[in-house]
């Protein structure tokens, strides 16, 4: 198990796309820093920066904290889940397409491991991408913004129903929470790319559907005709991630999410190793 | 096997948790009832109808249903919005047995107004020029020992953010020169949408303007009413009751959900305290 982990670290380290996605996280904050000075700059008739900061009540309300979590919250929705889409989806497809996963699966391994294996993978990639991402977005934040307290209002974000901060540290540290909840909230879009790359033979088809089914789900959640099925998609499970960066964290209802998104995710995967257990592998 | 065996166990222990950490049922939640006060006992209600009617102002024909709860509730106060006019008021007031005096605010640009009705026969009304709107002051003492309150009855602009931010900074402005000398209450429909499970987590102005509106009422004021869920139609809490800030005393603070007659989208929203 521990030889195929490596191989397949290797594997990830030596595709293009592994290194392609922290270039487009890179050019996303850019793009993110791009428009919070223009925003401020149009909003504040060319006053920019300095007098953008005080549209909100605080006075150090836009810092280098709170963009990093604007960034992190805008990003998070559509733009990681579509790297660990990918990731996860080029998983079995790329080596059913490329013609190697006959010989893989003619080795001594059991193909459960396999499928473990490329899972652990993937779960590493989003993990370090998100990582990268949070703390790339707080250097930049730090250098071109400025520190301070996350302070958190009502309406943007929908983190809050009233008023709120977070200490500087404590903000900091809620950051790090991020990393492991937006992880674990991102392992479901794996298991579920993992299992449409083993039911495709195409990794372009089992990332297109990964990435269709998330999308349906997120978009139709948010149309109101559809209110009662809201608690019924993944994508609404999904969003406990973001309950770190609540002044006070409702633990009972996180650890809730935590397990419902972990039940997503345990089961698709048992399901694609039954599948692929069962699948005649012909390529 | 052995891998599949311990998904299942994983999956099965996933779902245990989940299950163990579901959120209490609603009414596990509240625990003991909340403590009857009979100090101060404010009513707020929009009475027009919703924006799909004709004239969506309040109608006549409701106003005996509008009377029936005021008086089942006996509120000290109570602010209205979207009344018609002077008239209209004069119907309700007759239909109130002479138990309330009130008052309709100066006419804006809009066709509606905002109302007080008191129970205090000493209560004087005070016109409140919040830029191109008008909000009505009422003052009283609930009470004959206890100290004057001041409540106003608002109403923000449906269909623009911007506008309800202005209108909300003079308003607080207004009411925070008072809150010296008087116990001051704002009562009425604000419009925000803040409601932050039903929105996209997409940064747009409108929710920026009615966030930091909604925030400065909080840095002045208590939003009494927010443990009472929504107030309108579409699962929106949009109309509030704010009293000040170190009200130690919050008794019965609910909405009164099935008050709403003909095609009115809003509910009354009441609420007690002590002070």
């Amino acid at each position: 198990m521990l030889t195929l982990l490596k191989m397949e670290l290797e594997k990830l380290f030596r595709a293009r796309s592994f290194y392609l996605s922290f270039i487009v996280l890179i050019a996303f904050v850019a793009l993110m820093l791009w428009g919070f000075y223009t925003y401020a700059a149009r909003k504040t008739g060319g006053q920019a920066v300095e007098q953008f900061k005080y549209t909100y009540e605080s006075k150090q309300y836009f810092n280098g904290l709170t963009f990093a979590l604007y960034s992190l919250l805008f990003s998070f929705t559509l733009l990681l889940p579509i790297f660990v889409s990918m990731s996860a989806g080029s998983q079995i497809a790329s080596e059913a397409r490329a013609g190697t996963l006959r010989m893989i699966c003619a080795r001594p391994i059991s193909r459960a491991s396999l499928i473990i294996s490329k899972f652990l993978v993937t779960a590493l990639h989003a993990g370090l991408l998100l990582t990268f991402f949070i703390g790339l977005n707080l250097v930049v934040g730090l250098i071109f913004v400025g520190w301070g307290n996350l302070e958190l209002y009502p309406g943007p974000l929908n983190l809050v129903d009233a008023p709120g901060k977070i200490m500087r540290d404590e903000a900091l540290m809620r950051f790090g929470y991020a990393v492991l909840s937006g992880t674990w909230a991102l392992l479901v879009i794996a298991a579920l790319a993992l299992l449409c790359s083993v039911v495709f033979d195409s990794p372009v088809q089992a990332t297109v559907m990964t990435i269709a089914a998330y999308l349906t789900l997120y978009i139709v959640g948010r149309v109101e005709f559809f209110e009662h099925l809201r608690p019924y998609f993944f994508t609404t499970d999904m969003d406990f991630w973001r309950d770190v960066f609540k002044p006070d964290i409702p633990w009972r209802s996180l650890w809730h999410y935590a397990y419902v998104c972990g039940a997503y995710t345990t089961g698709l995967l048992l399901t694609t190793v039954i599948i692929f257990e069962r699948k005649d592998i012909l390529t | 096997m052995w891998v599949k065996l311990i998904l299942l166990l994983l999956f099965c222990l996933m779902i245990l948790g989940a299950v163990h950490f579901a959120q209490p049922a609603e009414s596990e939640k509240s625990g003991s009832p909340a403590k009857v006060l009979h100090s101060l006992r404010l009513l707020t209600w929009n009475i027009g109808y919703a924006e799909l009617e004709d004239d969506t102002r309040a109608h006549d024909k409701d106003l005996p249903a509008v009377a029936e709860v005021i008086l089942r509730q006996d509120p000290d106060a109570v602010a209205l919005q979207e009344l018609t006019g002077k008239a209209q008021l004069n119907i309700l007031l007759g239909l109130l047995h002479g138990k309330y005096r009130g008052a309709i605010a100066q006419q804006g640009r809009e066709d509606r107004f905002e109302g007080v009705l008191v129970k205090d026969a000493g209560a004087t009304f005070i016109p409140v020029a919040v830029g191109a709107r008008y909000a009505l002051g009422a003052s009283f003492r609930p009470r004959q020992d206890s100290p004057e309150v001041l409540l106003l009855s608002a109403h923000a602009d449906a269909f623009n953010a911007a506008r309800r931010r202005t209108y909300t900074e003079a308003l607080i402005d207004w009411a925070r020169a008072r809150a010296q000398s008087s116990e001051v209450f704002i009562a009425g429909d604000f419009n925000f949408e803040l409601k932050a499970a039903n929105e996209t987590n997409l940064y747009t102005d409108n929710l920026k303007h009615d966030g930091e509106s909604y925030s400065l009422i909080l840095r002045h004021f208590h939003d009494l009413g927010r443990a009472a869920g929504d107030t309108a139609i579409n699962d929106r809490r949009i109309d509030y009751i704010f009293g000040p800030p170190e009200l130690e005393q919050i008794g019965r603070v609910e909405v009164l959900r099935g008050a709403a007659v003909g095609r009115m989208d809003h509910w009354p929203l009441l609420v007690e305290v002590g002070f």
